[in-house]
């Protein structure tokens, strides 16, 4: 195997740190998202950190593929900083409102554009959606073997791959070969940090943009036409509670509190 | 007369033990079988030797088991599993298809979505099905802040996951239901078998699993120490119960690890009482205790949001409140 | 007056501080503070990240930026912890002075190891009988078998017993004019008669190291001497206006924030009378005064700083930056507290330290009255 080549499929959402501002506008019934910073989805960022260590070991190449707005090129060149060496971003008002199969065809597709793949990685959730499916759609649809939820990963220099998968109480081990889509667990390892060398780097390396027609898509497989499922009203819910303050020493709290538990049952 | 709706629930067992969330599913399924009337329940099982697994399904909701029983099934992988389910699938076709968000569960859906080229909703957290078979899935977004309605008007089946923990089992033990075997052969080719699950390694956490648990203990960021967790340890062993977490508390590496934290990204929780020392209150830490039953916070800040969430707030520190409070039921159970 | 905004690098930048701060630092500022200690490891961990070099030529190992940079680094870091930015800055001071005054051969010795935070560098000019009174310094250094000599006792040093390598000014002979004259030398620690003494007990700005630096017949090569004898006011002295006093008004553009931000959240958080203070038109009315006390030394420090970048002279400008951001800071905490009530004087809440950190931004690289001296200056000149 003589180095390898290495997509990472990286999204930009809204900073999670600011999802309880997130408002739900009462006319229209759509989410005010505006103003809202946008990171590197943090899974991703494992994902790319795995590309990179594996890079490390085997020599190869580490390109980015994120679909996404125009507006999102500055996030996506964080990953540029932490070390990948390129840059796609698959961007058209034809894919906007996409489903994960939707957007998984266009992420496929610029894979395929780029050519010489041996291993696609990304994160195994997202923090906005947080669906999961999109490690797996993509390499079903790139029709390549597939793994999700991997906390440990190893490849050996004859492109034959090992890697746990990350189950409720344990873990099972997989063994296949390359080509192959691997959605990264949070588990795997720790993301390094952005360097300064790394971001004055960042500012020349590669960066591309395609559109549904440089991808040879059909506007009728992508965006909000191209998918399966539709969304229909949103709504915040429920979670508040009449909370009754408790009042007194300790002593006297914790009689409050085993009163509780005898009623609710949990204590005779 | 309405086409007959069929919803399917597929079964995941690990050594032959029914995974508790596919029970849930099945309960689930059975309660969206009689909203819309006039809809039958199928369970589906896969695996190896799993037949008497298979014979209990009916007494969960299953009027119907799809039951393949092969030795290249003994541990779940998505090239296998996908490929059986698929080729049921285009045979059958259901109307819906559901799933457990298990870590398999996670996988199987959306490759199977894929290959059907149909719509999956994930981690829904509530289901409405209608008498012309629409089913409506609710699904959390933005670490559970919003909730959104997900339709698919026009693939099928209609697929979601559903996590552990959102709904529950039911037990019908007089309930039977037809077991149909399937041929494992004529479902699975070899050569469709790229990759090899070759062992399943069993970390079993001590402990009660948090899921099961009727009492949770749960700690933030505000325990401050290893030191400090430990009184929620001996608190929880006092019911039998478990001690769950948030996030910052489980990087902090207090804590029993990834299986105890609780929220949006970790486990939805229902225990009879639920008991926050030192949580902030967080939404995506909320939403996975809201169904729980009584919500006692103790919190030094008495402007905590978990307050707002709690049916009994003690704006106290729980250095002084939970020894004193570990003491008096050690009192109270001799 | 053009439009101002930061180029994506320096967002970029920016942001990777932020992340690096909010994982590393935040979850030990209360425990910097409280202790008073300085955390070292943290310090190389910035070093290897390049932030500790950022103004460091890149042949000599550094990042090659500007002031700017640097500023955004200081904020960012006294975002969080003030006293800990101390230390990075005046790790910068100790750096600038190299950089302008050194020879070829010194750059080459230190700078590498500076940058990459493998050292950690400090100035050290301030004595019992003077800080902002260079002329006041009694220490001395004597020319003797073609050794220096040096002799006396700086206090107030910051990074006083941490840093590997200090330059130090002594008074060396006198001038054309009968004046005193001094000069700067480049000491390493362990370096014989180089001692750290005794360290403060600081009110605010706690977590970096301040205290005295003592010269007992402390031998320099004539290779140690810096910027050529007798040029070491000079080189002190504008040192400490670029790159102290910027330093210490982009810090507290890292207090202003905080104070901004932990008032926000307490605003929103806190429930009186069934609902958020923040809907409380008095609690609206600190939160804008927070907002442009932030927003007016914020435009103050970069517009300065940027002046300095451009190569312009600017020392009225940096000292109203300076005066301004500090005082401000120290409105903002007090403030912020205020708007707390009780919260606001207990420790679980940062605000305290903010207010002790804010008040000590004040004296270090001169005080506002010092401050005011110099745009006067200028101003009627």
């Amino acid at each position: 195997m003589k180095g390898l080549n290495i997509s990472v499929l990286v999204k930009p959402v809204p900073d999670p740190g600011c999802y309880e501002s997130i408002q739900i506008d009462p006319q229209t019934g759509i989410l005010v998202r505006e103003g809202l910073p946008n990171i590197l989805n943090p899974a991703d960022k494992h994902a790319l950190e795995a590309a990179l260590q594996l890079v490390e070991q085997h020599s190869g190449r580490v390109v980015m593929v994120s679909m996404a707005p125009p507006n999102a090129l500055e996030t996506v060149k964080e990953g540029l900083a932490m070390g990948a060496d390129e840059a796609w971003l698959l961007s058209d008002r034809a894919f906007a409102g996409a489903d994960t199969l939707a957007t998984s065809r266009v992420l496929a597709a610029g894979i395929k554009k780029l050519g010489l793949c041996d291993l696609v990685l990304a994160g195994s959730e997202s923090a906005d959606g947080g669906t999961a499916h999109v490690p797996s759609q993509v390499g079903e649809i790139l029709g390549i073997s597939h793994l999700t939820n991997v906390t440990w990963l190893n490849i050996d220099t004859d492109a034959n791959v090992r890697a746990r998968m990350k189950m409720e109480n344990g873990y099972i081990e997989v063994e296949g070969a390359l080509p192959m889509v691997i959605g990264v667990s949070r588990g795997m390892n720790v993301p390094r940090y952005t360097s300064l060398p790394g971001i004055l780097a960042a500012q020349d390396k590669p960066v591309k943009v395609l559109g549904l027609n440089n991808l040879g898509l059909d506007p009728g497989s992508v965006g909000l036409a191209g998918s399966p499922t539709q969304p229909g009203k949103l709504s915040r819910p429920e979670l508040k509670r009449q909370g009754e303050r408790l009042e007194g020493e300790p002593a006297e709290l914790a009689k409050r509190i085993v009163a509780i538990m005898r009623s609710s049952g949990v204590l005779s | 007369m309405e086409k007959k709706q069929v919803i399917w629930v597929i079964i995941e067992q690990v050594q032959g033990k029914t995974a508790a969330v596919s029970l849930e599913v099945l309960g689930k399924a059975c309660q969206l079988a009689a909203e819309a009337a006039n809809a039958q329940v199928v369970a589906v099982a896969l695996g190896s030797a799993i037949g008497p697994l298979a014979q209990q399904l009916p007494k969960h909701g299953a009027d119907k088991v799809f039951l393949v029983d092969d030795p290249r099934l003994e541990l779940y992988q998505n090239d296998t599993y996908s490929s059986v389910l698929r080729r049921l699938i285009e045979r059958e076709r259901p109307d819906v298809v559901l799933i457990g968000a298990s870590a398999s569960g996670e996988e199987l859906a959306p490759t199977l979505a894929a290959q059907l080229g149909t719509g999956l909703a994930a981690h829904c957290t509530n289901l409405r099905l209608a008498a012309d078979g629409t089913l409506t899935m609710l699904v959390p977004a933005f670490g559970g802040q919003v909730i959104g309605e997900i339709f698919c008007p026009v693939q099928r089946p209609q697929m979601a996951t559903i996590k552990p923990g959102v709904f529950s089992p039911v037990g019908l033990a007089e309930r039977t239901g037809e077991i149909v075997q399937e041929d494992g052969a004529s479902l699975l080719y070899d050569a469709e078998i790229r990759l090899r699950a070759t062992r399943l390694v069993v970390e079993e956490p001590p402990g009660m699993p948090i899921e099961q648990a009727d009492v949770i203990v749960a700690g933030g960021w505000g325990i401050g120490s290893r030191e400090n967790w430990r009184l929620l340890e001996e608190l929880a062993k006092e019911f039998n119960g478990a001690v769950g977490c948030t996030r910052p508390a489980l990087d902090q590496g207090w804590t029993g690890g990834e299986h105890t934290m609780i929220g949006s990204s970790g486990k939805t929780v229902r225990p009879k009482l639920y008991l926050g020392a030192g949580i902030s209150g967080a939404a995506h830490h909320m939403v996975g205790i809201k169904d729980s039953g009584v919500i006692i916070s103790v919190n030094r800040d008495k402007t905590a949001p978990i307050f707002q969430f709690s049916d009994y707030c003690v704006a106290a520190d729980f250095r002084d409140v939970l020894p004193e409070l570990l003491a008096q039921i050690r009192r109270a159970k001799h | 007056m053009p439009e101002f905004t930061f180029s994506p690098a320096q967002e970029m930048l920016r942001k990777a501080v932020r992340e690096f701060v909010e994982k590393e630092i935040e979850p030990i500022a209360h425990k910097i503070d409280a202790e008073n200690s300085c955390p070292m490891d943290v310090f190389r961990k910035m070093g290897a990240l390049g932030f500790a070099g950022v103004i460091v030529p890149k042949e000599y190992g550094g990042a090659g930026l500007g002031l700017t940079e640097r500023a955004i680094i200081l904020e960012e870091t006294a975002r969080h912890a003030a006293g800990f930015a101390m230390t990075l800055m005046t790790h910068q001071l100790g750096i600038e002075v190299l950089l302008s005054y050194g020879s070829e051969e010194q750059k080459r010795k230190y700078l590498p190891e500076l940058a990459s935070g493998k050292k950690l560098g400090g100035l050290a000019v301030t004595e019992p009988s003077g800080g902002s009174d260079v002329g006041g310094q009694q220490s001395t250094g004597e020319l003797k078998d073609g050794k220096w000599v040096l002799n006396g006792r700086k206090c107030f040093i910051t990074n006083s017993s941490e840093a590997d390598v200090c330059v130090v000014t002594v008074r060396t002979g006198e001038d054309a004019k009968g004046r005193p004259s001094f000069s700067a030398f480049i000491i390493e620690k362990g370096t014989p008669g180089f001692a750290p003494g005794r360290e403060e007990d600081k009110f605010g700005l706690r977590g970096s190291g301040t205290g005295d630096l003592s010269l007992n017949n402390c031998q320099a090569g004539e290779d140690a001497v810096l910027g050529g004898v007798g040029n070491g006011t000079k080189m002190a002295l504008a040192a400490i206006s670029k790159v102290g006093r910027t330093g210490m008004s982009a810090i507290s553009v890292g207090i202003l924030r905080g104070c901004l931000e932990e008032g926000v959240r307490f605003a929103k958080e806190r429930v009186l009378y069934g609902k958020p203070i923040a809907k409380l038109q008095a609690i609206q009315l600190e939160i804008a005064r927070n907002r442009v006390d932030y927003e007016a030394a914020r435009l103050l420090t970069y517009y300065a700083i940027g002046l300095k970048d451009a190569g312009g002279s600017c020392d009225a400008e940096i000292a109203t930056a300076k005066y301004f951001s500090t005082e401000a800071a120290v409105r903002a905490a007090k403030r912020t507290m205020d708007l707390m009530g009780g919260y606001g004087v207990v420790n679980d809440y940062p605000v305290g330290r903010y207010l002790r950190d804010a008040l000590a931004t004040i004296p270090s690289g001169g005080t506002s009255h010092v401050m005011q001296l110099v745009i006067a200056g200028q101003t009627l000149a």
